[in-house]
């Protein structure tokens, strides 16, 4: 739904009414007035009611992109931003030579800014059901091929000497990623542990 | 600095006109002292501070390139 039709005694109820069925904030919205209320005889018999239209000036996606956009801007970084939408998610990537400080130590600075987008667009868009994804110069997929291997190299090493190992701390994202890589592989078994934000993957013998 | 935090702050609340940001500057640190609305007091910290920590590290990845430290106070 991208637009919708109130009405109401006042213009302001019949936009309030809209702007909530559209779950979007009143900044982000385009009010055209198509009634204006108006009193009949006696304020009884004729009275009419007003009737707006509401849409949003930007839609989810356009809104990502000016708001990542105007981040950097705000960063004094220069880059340049992708954003798609598909069923279940809107992703946006990064591009640029000095993007790097987005990632931060271990995509810690990716993480937390991913989170707080996160945040701000279902305050945008009530109805958004949609999880919002950031990443910065593909990181994300050179970050899972790294964990893949460490994954098979440590398994390797676990169902040879019969030793426990822990991996470093991870996000719940990449401790899944390698729960994942290693769920078929033979003589090993992997669980998490400890308390986030320092919880880890140990993969043990079976 | 000062706009960043701004930008973020008004996303996060219901009143974005009454976010504030304060900045005062020495040679090695940024103080950012950030208000809100009192209703809106929960939405820039979060559980357990989890919103503010996420404010911080986004800040301080945009002070990293004038070798700069910034501290974000959120006050009343």
């Amino acid at each position: 739904m991208s637009e919708y039709e109130a009405t109401g005694r006042t213009v302001d109820e019949a936009v309030e009414k809209a702007i909530t069925e559209l779950g979007i904030r009143k900044d982000n919205a385009k009010v055209e007035v198509m009634d204006e209320p108006s009193q009949g005889i006696l304020g009884i018999l004729g009275n009419k009611s007003a009737k707006v239209l509401v849409k949003p000036i930007f839609e989810p996606k356009e809104f990502l992109e000016k708001y990542l956009k105007e981040m950097l801007v705000n960063m004094s970084i220069e880059g340049s931003i992708t954003v798609e939408m598909d069923e279940e998610k809107l992703e946006a990537m990064i591009m640029g030579e000095d993007v790097g400080v987005l990632i931060g130590r271990r995509g810690k600075t990716l993480s937390d800014m991913q989170y707080i987008v996160n945040i701000v667009m279902r305050r945008q868009f009530k109805n958004l059901n949609k999880m919002t994804v950031i990443d910065v110069e593909n990181y994300r997929a050179r970050r899972e091929k790294t964990l893949m291997q460490l994954a098979r190299n440590v398994a390797r090493k676990v169902s040879q000497d019969r030793y426990e190992q822990a991996l470093e701390p991870m996000t719940p994202q990449e401790r899944r990623i390698i729960h994942i890589a290693l769920q078929d592989h033979p003589g090993i078994k992997t669980y998490s542990t400890g308390q986030e934000p320092y919880r880890k993957v140990i993969i043990a013998p079976n | 600095m000062k706009q960043l935090l701004e930008q973020i702050a008004r996303g996060l609340v219901d009143e974005p006109e009454q976010v504030d940001v304060q900045q005062v500057e020495s040679e090695r640190l940024i103080v950012l002292e950030l208000r809100v609305a009192s209703d809106d007091m929960g939405k820039v910290i979060g559980k357990q501070g989890r919103i503010a920590k996420a404010i911080r590290t986004v800040v301080n990845a945009a002070a990293v390139k004038e070798n700069k430290r910034v501290v974000v106070e959120i006050v009343q």
